[in-house]
């Protein structure tokens, strides 16, 4: 199907007209303009139905001591979505124009001069930084680099991501660490690195606030949930936008609605905790702690949000905690696959009182799958085996009626 | 006799030897064992003409890879291609060093962090190294959910690397830049393959490749969310793992587990229709409107895989069978030299491995002192530049193309450029025809033939034709095919799962202590972009030496001692420029191409050794800029 290149319009009459912007680098019209990627011209009309002041926001997505895990994981969110937030396909949320080395359509000098229009004030809407993986120390790389991001276009150096992350900072709507290497430093600043590597709040310092007055918002996790990743931006988005509330962070500047609770509260095993029966071998359906996991202890929320479109992360498929969300991961935490010192007292505790609990909920259940009407006679397949009622049965059974008459008799 | 370059024989039994005689067996100076390198050979009879109309020019960064990627080229106007080739890896993190004296099950959770966008084959490479120090060989469903697990991945990968990556290349947003003619053709131009995909024009398809608002591309970004979900039913959490453990995995499996795998499996039957579809449109409508452009990232067809999917009958972990069990995976392991399959035997590559730093911001680490097995547990030579030997001293200084201007190593098979990729797994297994049995493909020497069951659209038999050269599209369309390949792999092992499920042999983990004498392991696995090794050394129950080496290690490595190339670096020179815009426009497209092509992944192809590291300071001699 082809369409003839015209202006498209909008059904109440308002045109939204592409206008290329310059390309520094060449000084002519921007070849990427016209497939809406790189359109840095202020926007001439507002959009009928504009649900608040910003229409766009660009995002600069850099890396330090980085796995590209965080990139990976974003792309995996849907509430919003990365597409959708890069499209301005939401009604609300301003579309985002994202710089990052793996989405950018430019290479090279094109694509550092994002960099370079961002520090000179010369973009048409604000920015915001999300950094990725761990901040190195530089001058411990002696003339060479650790990280090295492109070239100073009239000198031809080599500038280092933490470079444009010093230069970029202040200047940021707001600086998002996105992953635990970015918050708090994570695998690459473990023992034994000689990369000096650090959280991004760390390297910014005490005082650090960006141009809107904000401290670096931190989301951990190796990887973080890619909804943890979009929500947080969009819910910032929305207060920025007037339409929403500001949202909360904590004293560590996690979003507080995310990081609250432990993994452990909403876990699909923790049932079994309670209950006082452990995993003992890989693979077991029950609660793992004592196989090494963490969970009681680290504050997430990957059981109850899923990793991807709800679905999968650690507990619910199997694998222990590990604690990557947490800022003493990876060191504190290993090694990963030995059982937690302190659930010894804890586990045994609710072996003795779970397990008195779980052999009275089993008579309780037993009962419960019966119906009435199988005391006189089991007639389908099904339920043909099931034998007279236990005397536990029976009691129960006996109980539960006089307390139900009970009940009814207050009416 | 596999070996040609390196001194070694085999007996008459089959094992092998360093030939007696050869004083110095593994120096760095012996002119008469330098093999020739074809692209080396095409500098030496083009020296650089430095002129007004050769154009110097630094790609820093190179976008749409993943991680940190800078090339440097030579744009010849004249002649109209590209004359020159630096391959940089930016970036350095010191995963090797910090996993040093730590608990060797930590490896498995640390060392996956090498690489988020392919978090998964690390773990599992490292499990299979340390099962192998351990000595332990898993349940068979333990190796078929690997096995699993790693169809997922590739499933999320290749479309991703098609759909996201290259893909805007070849969209008409793109080449309406820099070939506007081909972008006029392609819109006259009926797409084949139409009833596959639904794009009417060739010009359809590009438009539906434009980035962020083609439906191709954004179809893309969805179908990897669906891969990645699946590899989460067999890892427990994707990028990174949470499942996998030395002797199988921890995964608790059920019903559900299958059969969400299973419908999820389904949509790839026909989304790979499609995408071989698009993308042999695409290809071959390139190739039709200049056939130059076959010469895009053009170099000789030499190649290393390790192989992935165990047979769970034959698979055993230890060292001394493992080219037994490696021949007798779903995909083959092996090396092509020349476009020739010279062994299909991990011994073979594994004794062939070495990894060079004269060019990388590296201490040479190749001393007595280290080298600390000089033979393989059967005896096999190991040359003082092997994984088990490395030990590399980080030491940053400026870039010089003459010295040192990379933080990838020089990975060489007896000393020669090699280079892995999804296509190259399919062209070994293609050529040694050693697969399993089994419905859904079949190599016959000469290409796979993959039959894609009937879904929406019908039944279709597609057969991947080992290509005459290894080029920029080939490499697309190989890893296109190899889409509908790991499909069909998939199928294929999911009745096997559904067979010992049957069977109830479901356990899926076998227990093991952490032995306190010294050991060795190796794990052989295979990322999205082919060869995965991890080499580990344990003593006292704790890690000695663990080492990394990736395929975009090899694939974006810089020269050898030798002279010889690195894969990107051959792909660029040669490279021709077929863009029809002015001079002062020429954006370098077919270069990024050639480079895109490899689908390079930056961040585990750099990772560090030991280090007692002195960091010295050194001039910055490099004064290369943009034109």
């Amino acid at each position: 199907m082809t369409t003839e290149n015209t202006t498209p319009t909008i059904s109440n009459g308002l045109t939204i007209e592409p206008e290329p912007g310059i390309n520094r680098v060449s000084g002519k019209p921007d070849p990427f303009a016209s497939i809406g990627l790189r359109s840095r011209h202020m926007p001439t009309k507002r959009h009928f139905g504009a649900l608040g002041p910003l229409e766009k926001i660009y995002l600069f997505w850099f890396v330090g001591a980085s796995c590209d895990g965080c990139t990976i994981a974003l792309t995996a969110a849907t509430k919003p979505s990365a597409e959708d937030l890069m499209a301005g396909t939401v009604p609300g949320l301003p579309r985002v124009e994202v710089v990052h080395t793996v989405v950018s359509v430019e290479s090279g000098a094109e694509w550092v001069n994002n960099m370079v229009m961002a520090e000179n004030g010369e973009l048409d809407a604000p920015f915001v930084i999300c950094w990725e993986g761990s901040v190195m120390d530089e001058t411990k790389s002696g003339t060479g680099y650790w990280m090295g991001l492109g070239e100073d276009p009239d000198t031809g150096r080599t500038v280092t991501s933490l470079e444009w992350l010093t230069r970029l900072a202040p200047k940021a709507a707001a600086v998002i660490a996105v992953g635990t290497c970015a918050t708090w430093g994570g695998i690459p600043a473990a023992e034994g690195n000689v990369t000096g590597a650090m959280g991004t709040m760390d390297y910014l310092g005490k005082d650090f606030r960006s141009a809107f007055g904000v401290p670096v918002v931190n989301i951990p996790g190796c990887s973080p949930i890619g909804d943890n990743i979009t929500e947080t931006a969009a819910a910032v988005l929305l207060f920025l936008q007037g339409l929403a509330p500001l949202p909360e962070f904590d004293e560590l500047g996690r979003p507080a609605w995310l990081f609250g609770e432990t993994v452990h509260r909403h876990c699909p095993r923790a049932g079994y905790y309670e209950e006082g029966v452990f995993a003992e071998e890989y693979g077991d359906k029950e609660c793992l702690v004592e196989l090494g996991c963490w969970g009681p202890v680290v504050q997430c929320n990957i059981v109850e949000r899923g990793n991807i479109n709800g679905h999968g992360g650690c507990m619910q498929m199997g694998g222990i905690c590990i604690g990557c969300t947490m800022p003493s991961f990876p060191d504190k935490f290993s090694p990963f696959y030995a059982t937690p010192p302190g659930s010894a007292l804890s586990t045994n505790t609710s072996r003795v009182v779970g397990g008195f609990i779980r052999r009275m909920r089993q008579v309780t259940m037993s009962d419960k799958n019966r119906s009435p009407r199988w005391d006189e006679e089991a007639p389908s397949g099904w339920a043909r085996h099931k034998s007279e009622p236990m005397v536990a049965n029976r009691i129960t059974t006996k109980f539960y009626k006089a307390y139900q008459d009970s009940r009814k008799s207050f009416k | 006799m596999c070996f040609k370059n390196l001194p070694i024989e085999f007996d008459s039994e089959g094992r092998a030897r360093l030939r007696e005689g050869v004083g110095d067996p593994y120096g760095l100076n012996d002119g008469d064992r330098r093999r020739s390198y074809t692209k080396v050979a095409v500098l030496e009879r083009d020296p650089v003409q430095e002129g007004p109309r050769v154009r110097d020019w630094m790609i820093d960064p190179v976008t749409r890879v993943a991680g940190a990627l800078a090339v440097h080229t030579k744009l010849d106007l004249e002649k109209r291609e590209a004359v020159e080739g630096h391959s940089m890896a930016m970036l350095f993190r010191g995963y090797e060093l910090i996993l040093q004296g730590r608990d060797p099950r930590d490896a498995i959770d640390i060392s996956s962090r090498a690489c988020g966008v392919c978090g998964g084959v690390h773990s599992t490479v490292s499990s299979l190294a340390i099962e192998q120090a351990f000595g332990i060989t898993p349940p068979p469903m333990g190796t078929i959910v690997r096995n699993l697990g790693e169809v997922a991945e590739m499933l999320y990968d290749h479309p991703l690397h098609l759909g996201l990556l290259a893909g805007p290349d070849y969209s008409s947003a793109l080449v309406e830049v820099t070939n506007p003619e081909l972008v006029v053709e392609a819109r006259r131009t009926p797409a084949p393959n139409a009833a596959a995909h639904g794009y009417q024009t060739i010009g359809d398809i590009m438009d539906a490749m434009n980035p962020l608002t083609g439906e191709y591309y954004v179809e893309a970004l969805g179908i990897t969310r669906l891969g990645r979900e699946m590899c989460q039913l067999m890892y427990g959490k994707y990028p990174h793992p949470s499942t996998l453990v030395p002797g199988g995995v921890m995964t608790t499996l059920s019903t559900s587990t299958f059969n969400e795998f299973y419908n999820r499996l389904m949509k790839y039957v026909d989304y790979s229709k499609k995408l071989v579809g698009i993308w042999d449109d695409v290809i071959d409508f390139f190739l039709d409107q200049n056939p130059d452009y076959a010469r895009v990232g053009d170099r000789p067809i030499n190649l290393i895989q390790t192989g992935i999917w165990d047979q769970p009958e034959v698979y055993d972990g230890t060292y001394e069978n493992a080219s037994a069990w490696g021949d007798a995976r779903w995909s083959t392991p092996g090396i092509i030299i020349n476009g020739e399959l010279l062994t299909t035997r991990l011994h073979d590559i594994n004794m062939g491995i070495e990894e060079f730093v004269e060019h990388s911001f590296y201490e040479d680490y190749a001393t007595d002192e280290n080298m600390k097995f000089p033979q393989d547990s059967l005896g096999n030579p190991l040359s003082p530049y092997h994984a088990w030997n490395k030990q590399t001293i980080p030491k940053p200084t400026g870039r010089n193309f003459k010295e040192k201007y990379s933080w990838s190593t020089a990975p060489r098979w007896d000393r020669m450029t090699l280079e892995t990729g999804t296509y190259g797994r399919m062209w070994t297994t293609a050529l040694a025809q050693k697969h399993p049995t089994n419905d859904f493909y079949e190599a016959t020497g000469d290409g796979i033939r993959i039959l894609m069951p009937e879904a929406t659209l019908p039944e279709t038999e597609m057969f991947w034709k080992v290509p005459g050269r290894l080029n920029a599209l080939e490499r697309n369309r190989g890893r296109a095919y190899a889409t509908a390949w790991t499909t069909a792999v998939g199928l294929g092992i999911l009745l096997q799962a559904f067979d010992y499920w049957r069977r109830g042999e479901t356990k899926t983990h076998t227990k093991f202590t952490i032995p306190k004498d010294e050991r060795l392991g190796a794990g052989f696995w295979e990322a999205g972009r082919g060869y995965l090794t991890h080499h580990l050394h344990m003593d006292k129950g704790k890690l000695v030496n663990y080492q990394i080496n990736t395929p975009s290690t090899w694939n974006a490595s810089p020269r050898d001692p030798f002279g010889g190339l690195g894969p990107y670096e051959e792909a660029i020179i040669g490279t021709p420029i077929l863009e029809s815009v002015g001079d002062d426009d020429v954006k370098g497209i077919d270069v990024l191409r050639s480079i895109r092509s490899f689908d390079p992944c930056m961040p585990c192809t750099t990772h560090i050794d030991t280090g007692k590291g002195v960091i010295t300071r050194e001039l910055n001699s490099c004064s290369c800029t943009l034109d």
